[in-house]
């Protein structure tokens, strides 16, 4: 893994351990200040477009097409932490893009914070989902 | 009450299947017999009017195309026969109930089937709402409800057929938009001066007419049906005294519940099977959830017919609890979405007896939220492509939060963070609740 940026002190870090390390590189795309007006930006990684979110003092990176109509996250709203989908009102977890009460999930991306750049890692997380009653 | 041990749930659609996987997830055990009487397993609605009717999912839900193992057919059916297997949950499909013997604890089917029980679920829906001016065995007369309806519609639906539409409400708007995108010519007919009027108002009612219109569907506003004709080419429909050809016609004046089954069961039934917020009959052991329900709701103090995919989802999962001894109430507010032509519409909560609409955004661009507010506090929101509005707006009449409509204008407050913020209307008085308790 290279070209992964040494975190400072930051009181925006992202805190959670990430539960497998992603490999590859990672990439500076986007300035946390520009986060803060909307608690969002839309940016371009590898011609796929991915939508920034600001929640809790923490910053999450999903694909902007909603898995399941692709309207786009964008558009959605932050309720109690989740990211509601404005086309149909489909919730995600930001962290997993795990959807409530459904199987599906939301490509997400693994993002770090140094010195007030946001960084990401352009391979896709698609967590392993259990079949579910 | 003794415990549960079989639970039938008559009818077998949305309800039904989230009813059972409900029971399931919460450690239910016993036997779970879902009887429909439609061929097809458990499938969802919402698509027959949108993307399936635009081009099918695959799958006649009959067999094992009805699986669910590819991501088409999961977006329509919603217990494929693997779960059932795995969950032991029966269906008894193309079987239709007659009554529920609650004495001796059974569902009679048509065919003297005996299927028994402790605890029922009615969740047997609706069907169309005919045209009396119409004959119904008329081939170029369609009603849609059902899989095989919208197979049967969709045929029909060719580039360059002209589709004659018989109500402007959610069904006769999708389908307007879905045979326009498939390239058909559409002319909607509808007896109210603007589509929506009743559920709306005329502001937002225009606003939607205007979509239609954006999107070349021609309306024939305030004008009723008055007769309809097939000729060898196609249907004649004749409306305010004028003549419309077409090559089909589409009803969709609304839906008449099913609620035959409670009535002969000795439930109270009034345009539907009524229930108090936790979806019990006035029968014990027997519950009501989905479109066939008359529910009574503690957030807005009265009894509402819904006919909606969430509010059936959500009253199913209710009743799946209260069949279980739980007493949690169904207080959502509504929520349902209708797609048309490229427009996400959306609508949130009960805006009946409103007293005044602020509107965020521009009816004139067809990009807006129209907030629908009672004596000051918000009761009801629509937007089209404003998704985020309305569920923001969701979130503050659930939590009955009370808004400036000022606030609600602006397009620069963030109505998410108010849905944490603004002050809470005190809860609704315990004599509203007790009305609706029936048990």
């Amino acid at each position: 893994m290279n070209a992964i940026p040494p975190m400072n002190e930051n009181p925006l870090a992202n805190t959670a351990p990430l539960a497998v390390e992603p490999a590859g590189e990672w990439l500076q795309v986007a300035e946390l200040a520009e986060l803060k007006r909307a608690n969002r930006k839309k940016v371009m990684v590898a011609g796929t477009s991915v939508i920034l979110f600001l929640i809790g003092g923490r910053v999450f990176a999903l694909r902007e097409a909603c898995v399941h109509k692709q309207r786009p996250l964008s558009k959605g709203t932050i309720l109690r932490g989740k990211v509601v989908c404005p086309g149909h009102q489909w919730k995600f977890d930001p962290e997993t893009g795990q959807a409530e009460d459904r199987d599906e999930c939301q490509p997400v991306y693994a993002v770090r914070l140094d010195s007030g750049h946001v960084y990401l890692n352009p391979r896709e997380r698609v967590p392993d989902t259990g079949s579910r009653v | 009450m003794n415990a549960v041990t079989r639970i039938a749930v008559v009818g077998a659609g949305q309800a039904a299947a989230v009813a059972a996987r409900a029971l399931r997830r919460r450690g239910f055990d016993g036997a779970i017999e879902i009887i429909g009487a439609e061929a097809h397993r458990p499938y969802q609605r919402p698509p027959l009017s949108k993307e399936f009717l635009a081009d099918g999912l695959g799958g006649d839900g009959s067999g094992s195309d009805g699986s669910g193992s590819d991501s088409a057919d999961s977006d329509l059916f919603l217990l494929p026969a693997d779960w059932c297997e795995a969950n032991d949950v029966r269906l008894r499909l193309g079987q239709e109930a007659t009554r529920v013997d609650s004495a001796a604890g059974a569902v009679e089917l048509a065919d003297r089937t005996r299927v028994p029980a402790d605890a029922v679920l009615i969740a047997t829906g609706g069907r169309p709402r005919r045209l009396t001016t119409s004959a119904t065995s008329d081939a170029r007369v369609h009603y849609l409800r059902t899989l095989d309806d919208a197979l049967r519609l969709r045929e029909r639906l060719l580039p360059g057929a002209h589709v004659i539409v018989a109500g402007a409400g959610f069904i006769g708007a999708e389908v307007a938009a879905t045979a326009r995108g498939r390239g058909a010519e559409v002319t909607v007919i509808e007896p109210r001066e603007a589509p929506l009027l009743p559920l709306l108002g005329a502001r937002v009612g225009t606003a939607c007419a205007e979509l239609h219109r954006a999107n070349g569907t021609r309306l024939r506003l305030g004008v009723a049906v008055e007769s309809v004709e097939e000729t060898a080419a196609g249907v004649v429909v004749t409306a305010g005294g004028e003549r419309t050809e077409g090559d089909v016609l589409v009803v969709g004046i609304g839906i008449v519940p099913n609620d035959e089954v409670a009535a002969r069961s000795g439930i109270a039934v009034a345009d539907g099977v009524i229930t108090d917020e936790y979806c019990r009959t006035s029968v014990p052991n027997i519950f009501a959830a989905g479109d066939v329900a008359r529910h009574f709701h503690p957030l807005f103090g009265e009894r509402i017919r819904a006919e909606h995919f969430d509010s059936a989802s959500r009253q199913a999962a209710v009743a799946a609890g209260a069949i279980l001894g739980e007493a949690r109430a169904y207080d959502d507010p509504y929520w349902f979405w209708s797609d048309q032509y490229d427009a996400s519409l959306q609508y949130a909560g009960h805006a009946a007896g409103s007293d005044e609409i602020v509107i965020r955004g521009s009816l004139e661009d067809l990009d807006f939220c129209a907030f629908y507010l009672r004596r000051g506090m918000l009761r009801g929101a629509f937007g089209i492509d404003r998704g985020a509005e309305v569920t923001a707006a969701r979130e503050l009449i659930g939590q009955r939060r009370a808004v400036p409509p000022g606030a609600l204008a602006d397009t620069e407050t963030d109505l998410a963070e108010l849905a944490s913020t603004a002050p809470q209307e005190p809860d609704i008085p315990q004599e509203a609740t007790a009305r609706g308790n029936i048990a």
